[in-house]
């Protein structure tokens, strides 16, 4: 690192070196001892991490995974090997200036609390020292970004929002700069279940807008399956057991350790593998609210569905409507059943499955982004997709002259 | 919808603004009960000195009596019992707070025990018996004044010391680890997570530090008079020699009044240099 130039450009430099799919961080013979413990707690683990992806280390708890993952920004320095990052070895150079060019969440997030959502997320461009006019603009468009309206949420203190929203914050905290690099250490572990699948989707879709290189620990192997565009997985010591993606990891476990660890149900897992845009969602016999009633039961009596499903002026859908209620006189905003179980395209099939269970229907609604109807999704569509999802396993196998496990297992 | 983050509009004007004028309402009773916080413990103290005045005024005060109890005696003691205080606070302040600052770091936590131990130290004597302590040796040293304000105030700082080292101590050692840990992760000197981050988690618990070193000052000065060093303790002791009751008993008041006041304002101190949002 130079002193002629500022931590900014570095900072925007850093990342531009490198092309998508590339080697952002490199992890060479990266070693952990802690004083007075004999075996290493990161014995020369050594990882290439490809920009733009996330790569998820994954493992029971005291495989070392965290200890890995804090030495990348330094927060616990290694005892020895390297971290190249950018074609940089950033092993020994100024940790802060490193760590403000490298996001960092956390799982007890460590909002301060002393001061208010907007300075919390500012945090970094004022160690930067960007003016107050581009801070502002860009802690508003953070804070939009993790869906927290910035006029109701900037000047609250962390203590008054809850475990999601805190989280939230500090996503946003973390991707200020506009960091190359994002460390993320079981950044939604302390969140409940459906918080958490919807702040996961939420960040699945940002980072395929943002395409940040992202370091992700858990020890949940669902939620690595899940986020994950690689796995690594690790044992005792950070020793990698197998980086892979989640669906060679699934399809062809490499040893007995990560059979064990994956699991039972690799096939439910793979559910969480695709993604509900991925399938071709089902047209339903649709009406919204500002049609004619006479139209709405026209079509419904033509049609051979059994309900109709209404959608609000902006194609958001509010009910299932049978034909008695149809021909009732109420108005169609009070009568039928509440159209529940709605998925965005960005959840998995895992997702939509829950849904559906959950639901009476049997179906899940698609939603876009702004919760517009796209179609709907029904269990003999996922039927249908975990069918193709074994063909393509088998096809992969045929080509590569392998055996498929499974049809060994089967036969 | 489940799986969108937008947190969902209230729909129900109704209730919106059921739940707005439950919310002038409860900020209605804050209001009420922060006047009655505020104002309550001055007016209570105010109506104590208008009852002392009252009381000593009806009685019939011999020549002894009339001549300790003038309002310039009594105001000019308790200014020095003031002058005192807050002396003896300036400088414990001055000096146990970069202590335990220093004592917290990583480097020289392992002396922390030492540390407190001092502190401790000069808490288990007698406030009594240290101001004797140091009268002897101040006397033993011709450098140093014996009598007046100097020895006083180094014997107030020395026993005041350790409620504010270990309140700084414990203010810094109770900020939880994950945020300096995130305030580290994201490229915070050391320098700058204890100014913006440490200290000001650690204000409360100082401050409450600082505030019973007040009170415990403003006690011990009472002694401050056995060298020369002024102060209510004077008509407290002359009122106990002489067996004047109205003199022993005004300068008491004078003392118990002038402790409830500075821990009245300290309080006022902490809450207002309290961070918002803890």
């Amino acid at each position: 690192m130079s002193n002629a130039t500022s931590p900014e450009t570095e900072i925007a430099s850093l990342g531009e070196e490198t092309p998508p799919g590339q080697t952002m961080i490199e992890l060479k013979d990266l070693t952990k001892r802690f004083p007075g413990q004999e075996t290493p707690a990161v014995d020369r683990l050594n990882l290439e991490i490809p920009k733009g992806e996330i790569v998820v280390f994954v493992g029971p708890s005291g495989c070392g995974k965290t200890t890995s993952l804090k030495m990348i920004n330094r927060i616990i320095e290694p005892s020895s090997g390297n971290i190249i990052m950018d074609g940089q070895d950033v092993t020994s150079i100024d940790p802060n200036q490193l760590r403000r060019r490298i996001g960092y969440v956390i799982q007890q997030i460590g909002l301060f609390p002393h001061i208010r959502v907007g300075d919390n997320v500012a945090t970094v461009p004022n160690l930067l020292g960007w003016d107050r006019e581009r801070t502002t603009a860009r802690v508003d468009e953070l804070l939009d970004v993790v869906g927290l309206p910035p006029d109701q949420y900037r000047e609250r203190f962390p203590k008054e929002l809850s475990g999601g929203q805190r989280q939230r914050v500090g996503v946003a905290r973390a991707l200020a700069a506009d960091p190359p690099v994002l460390l993320m250490d079981e950044p939604f572990g302390a969140i409940d279940p459906i918080t958490r699948t919807r702040l996961q989707n939420e960040f699945l879709r940002l980072q395929s807008e943002l395409q940040k290189t992202i370091c992700f620990v858990t020890h949940d192997i669902d939620e690595a399956i899940k986020m994950g565009d690689r796995i690594a997985i690790l044992r005792e010591g950070s020793r990698v057991a197998q980086f892979a993606t989640p669906e060679e990891i699934l399809t062809n476990p490499a040893n007995e350790f990560v059979e064990d660890f994956v699991g039972t149900g690799a096939t439910l897992k793979r559910l969480k593998l695709t993604r509900v845009r991925e399938v071709e969602p089902t047209e339903a016999l649709v009406g919204t609210v500002d049609e004619d009633r006479a139209e709405l039961r026209r079509r419904f009596d033509e049609s051979e569905w059994t309900a109709m499903l209404l959608l609000d002026e902006q194609r958001r859908p509010l009910q299932w409507l049978r034909g008695t209620d149809l021909r009732s006189s109420r108005p169609l905003t009070e009568v039928g059943l509440r159209a529940r179980a709605t998925v965005e395209e960005q959840a998995t099939l895992s997702d939509a499955l829950e849904e559906m269970l959950l639901g009476a229907a049997g179906v899940a609604i698609v939603v876009d982004r702004r919760g517009a109807y796209q179609g709907l999704l029904d269990v003999d569509d996922i039927i249908t997709a975990i069918q193709t999802m074994r063909d393509a396993t088998a096809e992969f196998y045929r080509a590569a002259k392998l055996v498929d496990p499974e049809a060994e297992a089967g036969a | 919808m489940s799986t969108t983050l937008t947190p969902p509009d209230a729909q129900d004007a109704t209730r919106r603004q059921q739940a707005m004028d439950e919310d002038a309402a409860s900020a209605r009773r804050d209001r009420r009960a922060a006047v009655i916080r505020y104002l309550g413990m001055p007016v209570f103290l105010l109506l104590v000195l208008l009852g002392l005045y009252l009381w000593v005024t009806s009685q019939e005060l011999d020549s002894i009596e009339a001549r300790t109890l003038t309002l310039d005696s009594l105001l000019g003691q308790t200014q020095q019992h003031i002058t005192l205080t807050l002396y003896s606070t300036f400088f414990v302040l001055l000096l146990a707070v970069p202590l335990g600052i220093l004592a917290t770091r990583p480097k020289l936590r392992r002396y922390a025990p030492a540390i407190i131990g001092l502190g401790n130290a000069g808490q288990a004597i007698p406030s009594l018996g240290l101001l004797a302590l140091l009268f002897y040796i101040f006397r033993t040293q011709p450098a140093l004044p014996s009598t007046g304000t100097f020895p006083v105030v180094v014997s107030l700082v020395g026993y005041s010391f350790l409620p504010i080292l270990r309140n700084t101590m414990v203010g810094l050692d109770q900020v939880d680890r994950f945020v300096l840990e995130a305030g580290r992760g994201m490229g915070m000197s050391n320098r700058k997570v204890l100014r913006s981050i440490e200290l000001p988690l650690a204000v409360p618990v100082v401050l409450a530090g600082v505030r019973t070193a007040l009170v415990l000052n403003v006690g011990t000065a009472a002694l401050a008079f056995l060298f020369g060093g002024g102060g209510l303790g004077e008509t407290i002791f002359s009122g106990f020699q002489l067996r004047r009751t109205p003199v022993l008993l005004t300068g008491a008041i004078l003392v118990a009044v002038l402790a409830l006041l500075v821990d009245y304002i300290a309080g006022l101190i902490e809450e207002k240099l309290t961070p918002k949002g803890l």
